[in-house]
């Protein structure tokens, strides 16, 4: 890689890594995914500088150049990211899920034991129901 | 388990088609044996027959308690069951049938009740139908009872192509892994008795069907059919959609298999 190229990568890789941090200190992104984009920032960084590194990297995962090792790494990064992100999306969908169903028990309890005291007589809510058929024929 | 599916309603006399007659008779009016039971019906956007809905399962079970799981419907639904005062568990947001159904199961555990029916809001399933099938529930001692479609003519000749090659999919799925023909595997009516509310409430299901039998039956449960007569849906749409055809299959396939191991495993944590 030219010196040009080198500079360019990393200016790139330093621009990332002060936006990874920015969006920490504002809350914006939990420090355990930004701990992650920011050891990845810095080992590619490591990698564009020292040739010497990305050459021993290339020969051990079998790559012929090193433009090429860099890709495939850039393409692992990716899909092992999208699969933390959407294991942990469905970690926090399920925990949405578990809360809107203790929501909507508790409040049918809260219902069931008000019509149980009798707040809410039989009668009344059958008639109801016939009264909306009716009105829905 | 020592019977197959169909042989609580063929000892019944109910497997013909005569008996499929006469199980979808109006219900005569009586106590279940079972205990307390809770009638659940998912609805989800079905302002238009959730009154006649509600309305029929008051007149043909008044001895069990209903429960509506309004799933963060958008239409009018809400309104309709407030007027009705009916018990409603309201999702904040929509969750999926599997969910709804879910959240039927846990609001039965935690209240206590012995069995939960679950109906479809859509009105193609009739409440008319519960009490036959709560005798043969008590009868046989079955831990989950499906209101049939399909079960008192074995056969798929009645229903549209795209369920006909699905139902056949499932229901051989179910027989190659299970070992036991299972002919309506995706029907909403169903008795479920108690001791299945804990394993339902802990693992995921897409919707209830082909997966929760695999999975239940793995681990020792009885499952069984009984023959129902159905209405065609007359409001709104099915829930599945062009995209769910082909997503459906193959979401039921790997839980199938997943259940499968997950049953497995389960029982033999449980035998140390």
């Amino acid at each position: 890689m030219t010196l040009q190229g080198i500079l360019i990568l990393n200016f790139i890789g330093l621009l990332l890594l002060l936006w990874v941090l920015n969006l920490i200190r504002h809350g914006r992104l939990y420090v355990g995914y930004g701990v992650i984009f920011a050891i990845s920032i810095i080992g590619t960084m490591a990698l564009i500088s020292v040739p010497r590194l990305l050459v021993m990297v290339t020969h051990m995962i079998g790559a012929v150049f090193p433009a090429s090792a860099l890709t495939m790494l850039a393409l692992c990064f990716i899909v092992l990211m999208l699969l933390y992100i959407l294991t942990q999306l469905t970690i926090v969908s399920n925990r949405l899920s578990a809360l809107a169903q203790d929501i909507a028990i508790e409040r049918a309890r809260a219902e069931a034991e008000r019509t149980a005291q009798g707040k809410i007589a039989p009668e009344e809510r059958g008639g109801a129901a016939r009264e909306i058929w009716n009105e829905s024929e | 388990m020592s019977r197959t599916l169909a042989d609580g309603a063929r000892a019944r006399g109910s497997n013909s088609p005569e008996g499929f007659e006469a199980a979808a008779e109006p219900s005569r009016v009586m106590r279940p044996a079972t205990g307390r039971i809770l009638v659940a019906v998912p609805a989800y956007n079905e302002a238009g027959t959730i009154a006649r809905v509600v309305t029929r399962v008051r007149d043909a079970l008044p001895g069990y308690d209903l429960l509506v799981v309004n799933d963060g419907s958008g239409d009018e639904t809400g309104q309709i069951l407030r007027r009705l005062g009916v018990t409603v568990a309201t999702h904040p947001c929509n969750l999926g049938y599997g969910r709804a159904v879910q959240t039927a199961i846990k609001y039965a555990l935690s209240c206590g009740y012995d069995a939960l029916v679950t109906l479809d809001a859509d009105g193609q399933h009739p409440p008319e139908a519960v009490s036959a099938m709560m005798e043969e529930f008590d009868a046989s001692r079955w831990d989950v009872l499906i209101g049939s479609r399909y079960i008192a003519t074995r056969s798929y000749r009645a229903a549209p192509l795209g369920r006909r090659i699905g139902m056949r999919l499932f229901s051989t799925l179910v027989r190659i892994v299970i070992g036991q023909r299972v002919y309506d595997t995706s029907s909403g009516l169903k008795i479920i008795r108690r001791d299945v509310f804990e394993p339902l409430t802990h693992w995921h299901f897409v919707d209830f069907h082909a997966e929760t039998i695999v999975y239940l039956m793995r681990l020792g449960h009885r499952v069984g059919e009984f023959p129902v007569t159905m209405a065609e849906r007359t409001h709104g749409h099915s829930m599945h959609t062009a995209i769910n055809y082909l997503k459906y299959p193959l979401k039921t396939f790997l839980l199938v298999l997943l259940g499968l191991i997950e049953a497995s495993l389960t029982r033999r944590r449980r035998k140390r």
